[in-house]
């Protein structure tokens, strides 16, 4: 009986074995909160590729992930600006064969080029974003235009942050009128102290998802990211977004494939109908993000256009600053953050 | 006989493989690890060093682990100031009631702590139950800050490692002979020094036991601090996400992750000194 119980179960394995041989798969690592669950369905049941999707929430967590698992295991990835320049330094990034990809020509050309990847031959950019000052106007009376606004005491226990060190350092670094990505010891000492002075406003750092502090009126303040902001001014229109005085980060993700990637006609077929002005604003409906896909712009609803902190104009995008990727000095930020918490 | 031992064996073997893959192992590559150099790119270069222990004893980093201790002894103390009555009132209940309460105590923990957590923010918020009842009733003016601060991190962390004190102390306690009680109010103690010298000798390696697992998963428990406390602290837990995370530096990591092993057999060996045995603490 157990005999015929285990062959039967061998034959069941067997079977399924020769069904995967058959089947096309796509092994997506991408950050969470980025492609909505639809559109990878739609995706799968248009081309019968099924799509093996996994998240990170860091570019320092992708960097850990491939340097980690066998080449081949990720066909797609989406690194940001600074973290292309990385991978491409260590290898660990292919060219992108252009010519297979009908779609590129709906991307905007202000996107394309860009210093960590002058003639993107490792990357295409998919889409970008900013830090934003989200404030509710309702109970917050004073202009705020800048982040030295935040010091005013009147806003004791009232600011949200994003957990990223990179970001909030580089938000005191411009305070002070530094360079975001220095790595100047003195500098970085005034970063120190203006955030030593701000700390008394911080309410909470947040990364998941800091929009709800505003939404739930915990807080009336915060520094996100832009997509978090435009839907926190769409939800409650007191909420407005400020691109401060001072500068902000910028950054922008892209499509890049890992060294030995496996699965070359699904992964170009799948960046393609990505690329699609269509299915890119449904995506970017979603996630609120700046498009830097032209064509798609024509497809986005007129919230998301008229939406400053969603549809970034360009005359502010390019006061924009990349996080630039600074190798062994990002010890001083990490000792700078300890220090700070 | 011979089938005997060859069904333990079955049994056997799988812990065998477990502990030595998922434990051993990977401590192993963890503490070799740490004597390592970091690149600038998050890689390693194997190259020994002791940089990253002497780097433990950075200004910076020493605030941190006594911001994680207060935290850990204050939770710890907590823990057992809840379980020590708790467990006493429930061992002198019948069999039957005795199961039922301790079923209901440790109910809520076979949902996901990251759950729980979300649950601790709906009750704590601005806008959240406590403060709604609490300004229905009039009792007060204006919303409390329950949340974001120091006293909601201690909150999160006990109501997740109660079990752990509650369970070693419950079967001490539970082993305690009945007669001994019986001889000690038969001869005229109070109930005071019943406790002072029969209940708690006896109990002294739970207590320990139970402290140890609460004292040592506080100092990681990162995820109670980010959620509860609004990441305005840093305790261990978050210095090593952090190194294997955003600072690329996997080398320190180790190094820090090594030092909380190193602070839990200091424990262990404290207990050793102090006349407890190992036994007592694996099969309390």
């Amino acid at each position: 009986m157990i005999k015929k119980i285990i062959v039967i179960l061998f034959m069941i394995m067997l079977c399924c074995g020769c069904n995967n041989q058959e089947e096309r798969t796509l092994n997506v690592l991408n950050w969470s909160s980025y492609i909505p669950d639809e559109i990878i369905r739609d995706f799968e049941r248009k081309t019968s590729i099924k799509v093996n999707y996994s998240t990170y929430s860091s570019n320092e967590e992708l960097l850990a992930k491939i340097s980690s698992v066998k080449e081949g295991t990720y066909d797609l990835i989406f690194p940001s600006d600074y973290m292309i320049e990385i991978m491409k330094s260590k290898g660990m990034i292919e060219t992108i064969d252009k010519s297979r990809l009908s779609n590129l020509s709906n991307l905007n050309y202000n996107f394309l080029g860009l210093s960590y990847d002058s003639g993107n031959d490792y990357s295409i950019p998919f889409l970008a974003t900013s830090v934003v000052i989200s404030v509710n106007t309702d109970n917050i009376k004073e202009d705020i235009i800048s982040y030295s606004d935040l010091l005013n005491s009147k806003y004791k226990n009232d600011i949200v942050l994003i957990d990223d060190q990179r970001i909030i350092i580089g938000m005191a670094l411009l305070a002070c009128g530094h360079d975001m990505n220095t790595t100047s010891e003195e500098e970085l000492n005034d970063a120190y102290l203006w955030l030593k002075k701000l700390k008394p406003n911080i309410k909470a750092y947040d990364s998941d998802s800091p929009k709800n502090f505003l939404i739930n009126n915990e807080a009336n303040i915060a520094v996100l990211w832009n997509a978090e902001g435009a839907i926190a001014s769409n939800t409650n229109k007191s909420i407005k977004n400020i691109f401060p005085s001072e500068g902000f980060a910028l950054s922008i993700d892209n499509f890049a494939i890992p060294r030995g990637a496996k699965n070359k006609d699904e992964l170009y077929e799948f960046m393609d109908y990505i690329l699609d002005a269509q299915i890119m604003a449904q995506i970017i409906e979603s996630y609120p993000y700046k498009t830097v896909n032209k064509k798609s712009e024509k497809y986005l609803s007129s919230e998301y256009m008229n939406n400053n902190a969603s549809n970034i104009s360009d005359a502010i995008i390019s006061e924009g600053y990349f996080v630039k990727n600074i190798g062994d000095k990002i010890k001083l930020y990490d000792k700078l953050w300890a220090k700070i918490k | 006989m011979k089938k005997n031992n060859y069904l333990r064996a079955i049994f056997v073997f799988p812990l065998i493989i477990y502990a030595l893959f998922l434990i051993a192992l990977p401590l192993l590559y963890i503490f070799i690890i740490s004597f390592f150099k970091s690149d600038s790119y998050g890689g390693m270069i194997e190259e020994l060093t002791l940089m990253n222990y002497i780097d433990l004893f950075d200004v910076v980093y020493v605030k941190i682990f006594l911001q994680s201790f207060l935290v850990a002894i204050i939770t710890t103390i907590i823990c057992v100031l809840i379980a020590y009555p708790f467990v006493l009132a429930v061992c002198h209940k019948s069999k039957k009631t005795q199961k039922i309460f301790m079923t209901i105590v440790m109910l809520p923990f076979l949902t996901n702590s990251l759950i729980r957590m979300y649950g601790w923010i709906v009750l704590l918020r601005k806008s959240g139950i406590i403060n709604e009842v609490l300004l229905r009733l009039n009792i007060i003016e204006s919303p409390l800050s329950l949340m974001y601060n120091f006293g909601a991190i201690i909150v999160g962390m006990v109501y997740t490692l109660l079990p752990f004190m509650l369970l070693p102390l419950y079967s001490s306690v539970s082993t305690i002979n009945k007669s001994l009680l019986e001889a000690s109010y038969d001869l005229g103690a109070s109930k005071f020094k019943t406790f002072k010298n029969i209940i708690l000798p006896q109990t002294i390696p739970g207590l320990f036991n139970g402290a140890l697992m609460v004292f040592t998963p506080a100092l990681g428990y990162f995820f109670i601090v980010d959620i509860l406390g609004g990441g305005k602290i840093m305790i261990l837990g978050n210095l090593i996400k952090n190194q294997f995370l955003t600072a690329r530096n996997w080398p320190f990591g180790a190094a820090i992750s090594m030092f909380l092993i190193f602070i839990t057999f200091l424990l262990i060996l404290v207990y050793k000194k102090l006349g407890g045995k190992m036994d007592d603490l694996g099969g309390a």
